[in-house]
């Protein structure tokens, strides 16, 4: 047997593929989970990413390819002896057991003794900040008690991988940003492996080290969350993750993109050829008075539209001729010349801000 | 708020006004009976006015005693049999994709097509001494069994029409807990029993405590059964109350031991409604 231990990635899937009937679920896919890793499958309803979560889990077979854990292949083997854990959005604990009848359940399946239950039990429910709940049952708690359960009933068995599906999804707002602090921290102390999926971006963005991004079945980008938001490698991507301004241009050659109004404007990263869209992050765009533009800044000329101003920072909606709207943000503090609506402005970026997405 | 209520008073009317022809027929040919059932309970032959001498003469008979343990034993057994038919089935029911389902509902369902008299016709052709069963079992080179007439053919004749009523709690409860529960018990390593017993089954005895009750109460008053299918031991209360009816012509005995059966059975019916689920099968809100 080889070293699995140090050599094999957590999760592997080669090749990996659903289809129900007719509708292919999920296209071929490739992945590999690095140990310790926290990877975030994210995409809208119906990218495949439930389907492929479901898949690692075992809850349903690919139609076709492998998917190795552990350095294990574990394609014909049934959920319940991948040795995984799952949190699921509704919680799934047990209603007719206790809090500690319900973490103790992946215990007894594993006959271990009755006093190293009860230990390990207490120890979970130290760790997950709920000491005092072992006697009620499910329904008695919250949502976010509910949830913070289930997640101690996951690592009480020590699964080296969690399997998440939506877990903050039932959550609202400031209980889901608690919650996520707590995953990492779990994820950070513990050293286990997590794959979360969800549909949310910004909390993809805050918990992931790297995410995978699909769309209609399959995969439109793998990278850190820093690399997702500023080097999107197609529109699709650019549009779900954050705001960006995206003008629809044609490369000219010589590091040049044409705009359909005329204007040529300087692209120095993406797609060196073809038609597509110039894509420009609002935080990377700035105001400035018509005209009076720093030298080596690209530049569009445009009407102000509205500004809206939350809390820390300011967006400029600007109407350019090429019938786009460029967004622009900056942060309240920054300036205190106003400009009005309908006035004529300049919209600058740095030259490599910007990326040319031909997808 | 005051206005809105006004409203709904209204709308409740308007709906109770539909009501009203089925309250008549039912006041007609339900209430009033049972009223006069009552009321002549509590005659005697021998004396004009109130009495309380047929109860007092039923609570002393030894036949009331033994015949009401007969019915309990009767009802508990037909009720188990029918909850061990039952479950399986109603199980395999849901885990079948919903079309299958629904068409294996009809066939359950397929015994309400026919009386029970009819169908304990049919049970004597079946069961009886040159009968089918009787016929294959004596190809087989044994000797005939005796399935009529006695405690089995009581058994199989009432669990046979009891059978869907035990089922259709159970698969409703069934199918309405959690998918994920399963899942879930899955992935912490539990295999296909251990989830069965630790899981489904625990979660599903409100819908078996709802089949049970229900059974009971229908199997209170079973009559055609009995009477055609069982023996001389297995008399229950309702062929009682036939007996006193027709044979000794004593009404108000008769009378008195309808009221008894029916309070019984109402008592039944209010431990029904009590459990969780239960409402729904008397036809109550699902809350």
């Amino acid at each position: 047997m080889v070293n699995r231990t140090t050599a094999a990635p957590m999760v592997h899937l080669d090749n990996v593929s659903k289809n129900y009937g007719a509708v292919q679920a999920l296209r071929s896919t490739h992945l590999e989970v690095r140990r310790g890793e926290f990877l975030t499958l994210l995409g809208p309803s119906g990218s495949g990413k439930t389907t492929l979560l479901n898949m690692i889990a075992g809850m349903t077979g690919p139609s076709d390819g492998q998917i190795w854990i552990d350095g294990r292949d574990v394609t014909e083997v049934p959920p319940s002896r991948r040795g995984i854990g799952m949190v699921f959005q509704n919680y799934a604990l047990m209603p007719h057991m206790t809090i500690f009848q319900n973490i103790a359940f992946p215990l007894e399946i594993r006959r271990i003794p009755a006093d190293e239950i009860r230990q390990r039990v207490m120890k979970v429910l130290e760790i997950v900040r709920l000491p005092n709940v072992a006697e009620r049952k499910p329904k008695e708690l919250s949502g976010g008690q509910q949830q913070r359960v289930s997640l101690a009933r996951c690592i009480v068995y020590n699964p080296s991988l969690i399997l998440m599906d939506e877990p903050l999804g039932a959550l609202d707002k400031n209980l889901r940003d608690q919650m996520q602090l707590e995953i990492r921290r779990l994820h950070s102390e513990l050293g286990i492996t997590i794959v979360y999926v969800t549909h949310d971006q910004e909390e993809a963005l805050n918990m992931s080290d790297r995410i995978m991004l699909m769309n209609g079945g399959s995969v439109e980008q793998l990278d850190t969350p820093h690399d997702l938001y500023y080097a999107p490698r197609t529109r699709f991507a650019a549009e779900f993750i954050g705001r960006s301004s995206l003008i629809p241009s044609e490369m000219i050659g010589g590091g040049q993109a044409r705009l359909n109004d005329g204007s040529v404007v300087r692209v120095n990263r993406g797609a060196n050829a073809g038609k597509g869209h110039l894509m420009v992050r609002p935080e990377s765009m700035r105001l400035v008075q018509a005209g009076n533009v720093d030298a080596g800044m690209n530049a569009l000329q445009g009407t102000l539209q509205g500004t809206l101003v939350t809390g820390g920072s300011i967006t400029h909606f600007v109407a350019h001729s090429s019938n786009t709207t460029l967004i622009v943000q900056e942060l309240a503090n920054e300036r205190r010349t106003a400009f009005t609506s309908g006035e004529q402005i300049s919209v600058t970026w740095p030259v490599d801000a910007g990326i040319f997405l031909d997808r | 708020m005051a206005r809105a209520g006004g409203l709904e008073r209204q709308q409740a009317l308007r709906i109770a006004f539909y009501a009203v022809p089925a309250a008549i027929l039912m006041l007609a040919v339900f209430a009033v009976p049972l009223g006069t059932v009552v009321i002549q309970s509590f005659t005697s032959e021998a004396s004009p006015g109130f009495t309380l001498a047929s109860y007092a003469k039923i609570l002393s008979a030894t036949l009331f005693v033994r015949v009401s343990w007969k019915t309990l034993e009767i009802t508990l057994l037909a009720t188990a049999f029918a909850l061990l038919l039952a479950y399986p089935l109603a199980y395999y029911m849901a885990q079948q994709p919903p079309r299958r389902r629904a068409m294996l509902m009809i066939l359950v369902l397929v015994p309400f097509w026919t009386s029970v008299l009819v169908k304990s016709f049919a049970f004597t052709v079946i069961l009886g001494q040159s009968g089918l069963v009787n016929t294959a079992i004596s190809w087989l080179g044994l000797p005939p069994v005796k399935l009529l007439f006695n405690r089995i053919g009581v058994i199989i004749g009432m669990s046979h029409f009891l059978v869907p009523f035990m089922v259709f709690p159970i698969l409703s409860n069934l199918l309405n807990q959690p998918r994920d529960l399963v899942s879930a018990a899955s992935i912490l390593g539990a295999g296909k029993w251990r989830i069965f017993w630790r899981v489904t089954l625990p979660l599903s005895m409100p819908g078996v405590m709802a089949g049970v009750l229900l059974v009971m109460i229908l199997s209170l008053g079973f009559y055609v059964v009995p009477a055609l299918l069982g023996g001389r031991q297995d008399m229950m209360l309702a062929n009682l109350v036939d007996f006193y009816a027709r044979e000794i012509i004593d009404w108000p005995m008769a009378s008195a031991l309808s009221v008894i059966l029916m309070g019984t059975a109402a008592i039944a019916a209010i431990i029904l409604s009590l459990i969780p689920g239960g409402s729904a099968i008397l036809g109550g809100d699902e809350r």
